[in-house]
């Protein structure tokens, strides 16, 4: 029972840290229409710009996590505007520069810092035990902050005027152009966020999961399964896409070991593509 | 509009099967059949093959470019195939080429047929994510259906195949057969593309047109999709054949992004793009000897390049070129040239 | 509803319905259109004509209620199928082959009903007037907007249909060139027998045409009968006025 509750607290937290990777993509998928290959390099780019700041800057690490975000969004907004915003007319060009930058992203990490997983601790040590339930204050507090961060992209996507614009762009683009939205300023924003989203993840987690050159790979594999569970573009769905995937992983991790918890879950998203292409709360697939 | 000379239509004119980058593709792959038997060098042996098992592989990119749908389900497709093969060549001692590939070709592109009645109804982007996580499902089910498919260490230790009872054991006969592969698909991609290039041209442009016209386009869509499985299975019988082992790393997921370069790279609009494509790349990976680190970035880079100003690719750019040195306009997309007879209403 | 609705080739719409999620918008709908005959449908924007368009060519389910196209039952059927059955549908914005030349247009339409060179024969005159032939080899994407108008027309005439749904065939055609569609109507139902549903909004056009129209509004049907009757009668007057008054200007020509 008590390695039930710790299993399902893991897989809590993962599914927190899934929301903010899948709250992103979804968002850049609602708004622009691209589907962002890069995804996986931002976060593990907020990784190594984290550890860079804190091990070898010295930097406290909720700096280093800010800096993260911040750097990611203002690389996030000038993709967007300089490349990105110039094919974005076209589907397959925009795969085709987001799968660019991502190698070439990959690449300059590889570069930089080596094949080879820096040591890159998170600064709080210690677990939280209640009878037999452990629980490491490092995933508690990421657990926090990534909460928090899901109630901040809520807000801004539910109570702000740029949220409103942003979700009636996601709805119909045409619509929200002719009522005089301005469309176009609103893409590298909203790029920004999400990339920025994905670089204070990756600041957060690779801490207590692994900081390696390609750990993007999975990442963008899971964000990929996440969305399609979720329905591409529906930001509730993508919210509880996440918590299923977090769960099924840490639970399949536990009791079915090896990597039959992602078998699960990819045969999982295969059934929900037969009997509901939209996803669990998306809407009619849409004629591209 | 009273007294004007009723114009009656022009004369059909029928374009032939192939283009000439068609042919030009055809006579290169049919070219490197001289390698084998005059090169020993192994150095050239193995570059060759490597090109031409890439070249391979990214015609299931090509074919599936042709209804302007992005496949990275090579990989998934490659594994189907070269593990058949090193199924029936270890647990059942088959191993003639001809029976082989039939099998490399056949075992996908008969697994294509469900799978592409359930992807196939998606468009764009949501064809991207399926078929990229299909690759994931595919690596995983490698690993862990381990009784058939030796788990992580692969299966190891096939027999060299037969041609005519004669075995193809050292390294040019293995360029031989990866040779023959590759040409018996530049053939089966070229005449099946171009024998439907009108359904597949409208369904790429307009399917929504095409289907109200009456074209069943999903019937076309299945049929690509399993020729490219079957192609792609030919590439894996190749790659297996080389390195005489079915291990899932040579069916990496993120290795359907080196195909995808390749296609776009080279230039998506004919297969003379993809063999250019494979070309250059795998040799520039080689020349710079960047095998590993620097490769995907330089991979990367270009892609982003040729997106953003030069769609053709490489053909496309020569080809252009060429056409304005000749002093003609380049040809429309289904090959007929654009006269650029003034049409503008008179009335 | 009466025998000869169901003859061979008839269009018939049985009490039609359609709702998007909650929103139903299309209400019990039902009307035919005789073979070879011709009828239009006006209606204010956001009436569901072009709905109907896409429920007719099998582009849209229905929520109930039947469409019969001689005595098969077509709704639920993809479009290919109906297309075959011949019914086929023109598209309010241009729709063709992009970057291919008018010929390969034309030869696609062709082959994909499967219908041979001869259908070209006949529709010569036709591609003459419309000035298609002086284009034949030209890239059909940068002609001019007309030309391309009158391109997607005759490629949907091309399969041979025996009934067109048409889908304002003359929206953004300018005024000289708006005699191309009576043109296009009267050679389709002349040489081919084609039956006709006309979506139109300009009601010049309707009149000069139409023997019979019905009237949508809100996805109901509250008007038929011949189009000057119709258009006199106050709730018609009405539901254009309550409608959107931007393009409708045409109804007071």
């Amino acid at each position: 029972m008590e390695s039930f509750i710790a299993t399902g607290l893991i897989g809590i937290s993962l599914g927190t840290q899934y929301t903010l990777l899948a709250l992103g993509f979804t968002l850049i998928f609602g708004i622009l229409g691209v589907v962002n290959f890069a995804h996986g390099g931002f976060y593990v780019m907020g990784g190594y710009v984290a550890y860079y700041c804190n091990v070898i800057l010295g930097l406290p690490y909720p700096v280093a996590v800010l800096m993260a975000m911040l750097s990611m969004a203002a690389l996030g907004w000038l993709f967007e505007a300089f490349i990105l915003e110039r094919v974005i007319e076209d589907h397959q060009a925009t795969l085709m520069v987001t799968m660019g930058f991502y190698l070439v992203m990959a690449t300059a990490i590889l570069m930089i810092f080596g094949a080879e997983s820096p040591q890159f601790p998170f600064p709080v040590t210690g677990v939280w035990r209640l009878g037999g339930i452990y629980f490491p204050y490092a995933n508690m507090i990421v657990l926090g902050a990534c909460l928090a961060a899901i109630v901040f992209v809520y807000w801004l996507v539910y109570r702000t005027n740029i949220g409103r614009g942003m979700r009636a762009m996601s709805e119909d683009l045409p619509v929200a152009s002719a009522l005089g939205m301005r469309t176009k300023a609103l893409f590298p924003f909203a790029f920004a966020l999400a990339t920025g989203l994905a670089g204070g993840t990756g600041a957060l987690v690779t801490p207590i999961l692994a900081l390696a050159p390609h750990v993007g790979d999975s990442v963008l594999a899971f964000s990929f399964l996440t969305v399609i569970l979720g329905g591409l573009g529906s930001v509730t769905g993508a919210t509880c896409a996440a918590f299923i995937v977090g769960l099924i992983e840490a639970y399949a991790a536990v009791y079915l070991g090896g990597s039959k918890g992602a078998l699960t879950l990819f045969a999982l998203v295969l059934i929900i593509l037969v009997v509901r292409p939209q996803g669990l709360l998306g809407r009619e697939v849409r004629r591209s | 509009m009273n007294n004007r000379v009723p114009k009656s239509l022009p004369a059909e004119i029928r374009p032939s099967l192939f283009s000439g980058h068609d042919w030009i593709a055809l006579a290169i792959v049919c070219l490197t059949f001289v390698i084998p038997f005059t090169s020993t060098n192994p150095q050239v042996l193995s570059q060759t093959n490597l090109i031409l098992i890439a070249a391979t592989a990214a015609l299931g990119v090509y074919i599936m470019q042709r209804l302007d749908l992005m496949s990275f389900a090579v990989p998934s497709f490659m594994a189907i195939g070269g593990y058949t093969v090193a199924l029936l060549s270890m647990k059942l001692q088959l191993t003639d080429v001809f029976v082989l590939a039939a099998a490399a070709f056949l075992m996908p592109a008969l697994c294509a047929i469900p799978l592409g009645a359930l992807i196939l109804r998606l468009k764009g982007v949501y064809f991207v994510l399926v078929t990229f996580v299909l690759t994931e499902i595919v690596q995983l089910l490698l690993f862990e259906a381990g009784p058939i498919t030796g788990g992580s260490n692969g299966l190891v230790g096939m027999p060299a195949v037969k041609i005519f009872g004669m075995e193809l054991w050292d390294n040019p006969h293995v360029l031989l057969t990866t040779c023959g592969l590759a040409f018996v698909s530049f053939i089966v991609t070229s005449v099946f593309t171009r024998w439907f290039r009108s359904e597949f041209a409208a369904i790429e442009t307009n399917d929504v047109l095409a289907e109200s016209l009456g074209l069943a386009a999903w019937k076309y869509k299945a049929m690509a999709f399993s020729v490219a499985a079957g192609v792609s299975g030919l590439a894996g019988f190749a790659l297996v054949n080389m390195l005489l082992t079915a291990h899932p790393s040579s069916f990496a997921p993120m290795s359907s992004v080196n195909y995808i370069t390749y296609t776009i790279v080279g230039g998506k609009a004919s297969i003379l793009g993809t063999l250019i494509g494979a070309l250059l790349l795998v040799s520039a990976t080689d020349y710079f000897a960047l095998s590993g680190e620097m490769s995907p970035g330089l991979f990367g880079l270009l892609i982003i390049v040729v997106t953003m100003v030069a769609r053709g690719g490489v053909v496309g750019v020569v080809s252009g070129l060429l056409y304005r040195l000749a002093g003609q306009s380049p040809p429309l997309k289904n090959g007929e040239q654009d006269l650029g007879v003034n049409g503008e209403k008179g009335q | 509803m009466t025998t000869h609705s169901l003859s061979a080739g008839a269009l018939h719409a049985d009490r039609i319905a359609k709702s998007f999620g909650g929103l139903k918008v299309f209400h019990d709908v039902s009307f035919t259109v005789p073979a070879g005959g011709l009828l239009g449908v006006i209606g204010p924007n956001g009436a569901g004509k072009t709905t109907m368009i896409n429920i007719f060519s099998g582009r849209l389910g229905l929520t109930s209620g039947q469409v019969m196209l001689g005595g098969t039952r077509i709704d639920g059927r993809s479009t290919f199928e109906i297309a075959m059955m011949g019914l086929v549908r023109s598209f309010q914005h241009t729709a063709i082959f992009n970057g291919h030349s008018v010929e390969t247009n034309l030869l696609s339409a062709l082959r994909f009903s499967r219908r041979d060179r001869s259908v070209l024969e006949r529709l010569s005159p036709l591609l003459d007037q419309f000035g298609l032939i002086d284009n034949w080899q030209r890239n059909a994407e940068v002609m001019p907007y007309g030309l391309q108008k009158m391109l997607g027309l005759t490629m949907a005439l091309a399969t041979q249909p025996n009934m067109l749904l048409l889908d304002e065939p003359a929206a953004g055609l300018e005024k000289s060139e708006r005699a191309n569609i009576d043109t296009y109507v009267k050679f389709a139902r002349e040489e081919f027998g084609c039956g006709i549903l006309l979506v139109e909004h300009d009601m010049e056009i309707i009149k000069r045409l139409c023997p019979s129209v019905i009237v949508l509004d809100g996805g109901r049907l509250i008007a038929e009968g011949p189009p000057t009757d119709v258009l006199s009668q106050p709730h018609v007057i009405n539901a254009y006025l309550g409608g959107s008054d931007e393009e409708d200007s045409d109804v007071t020509h």
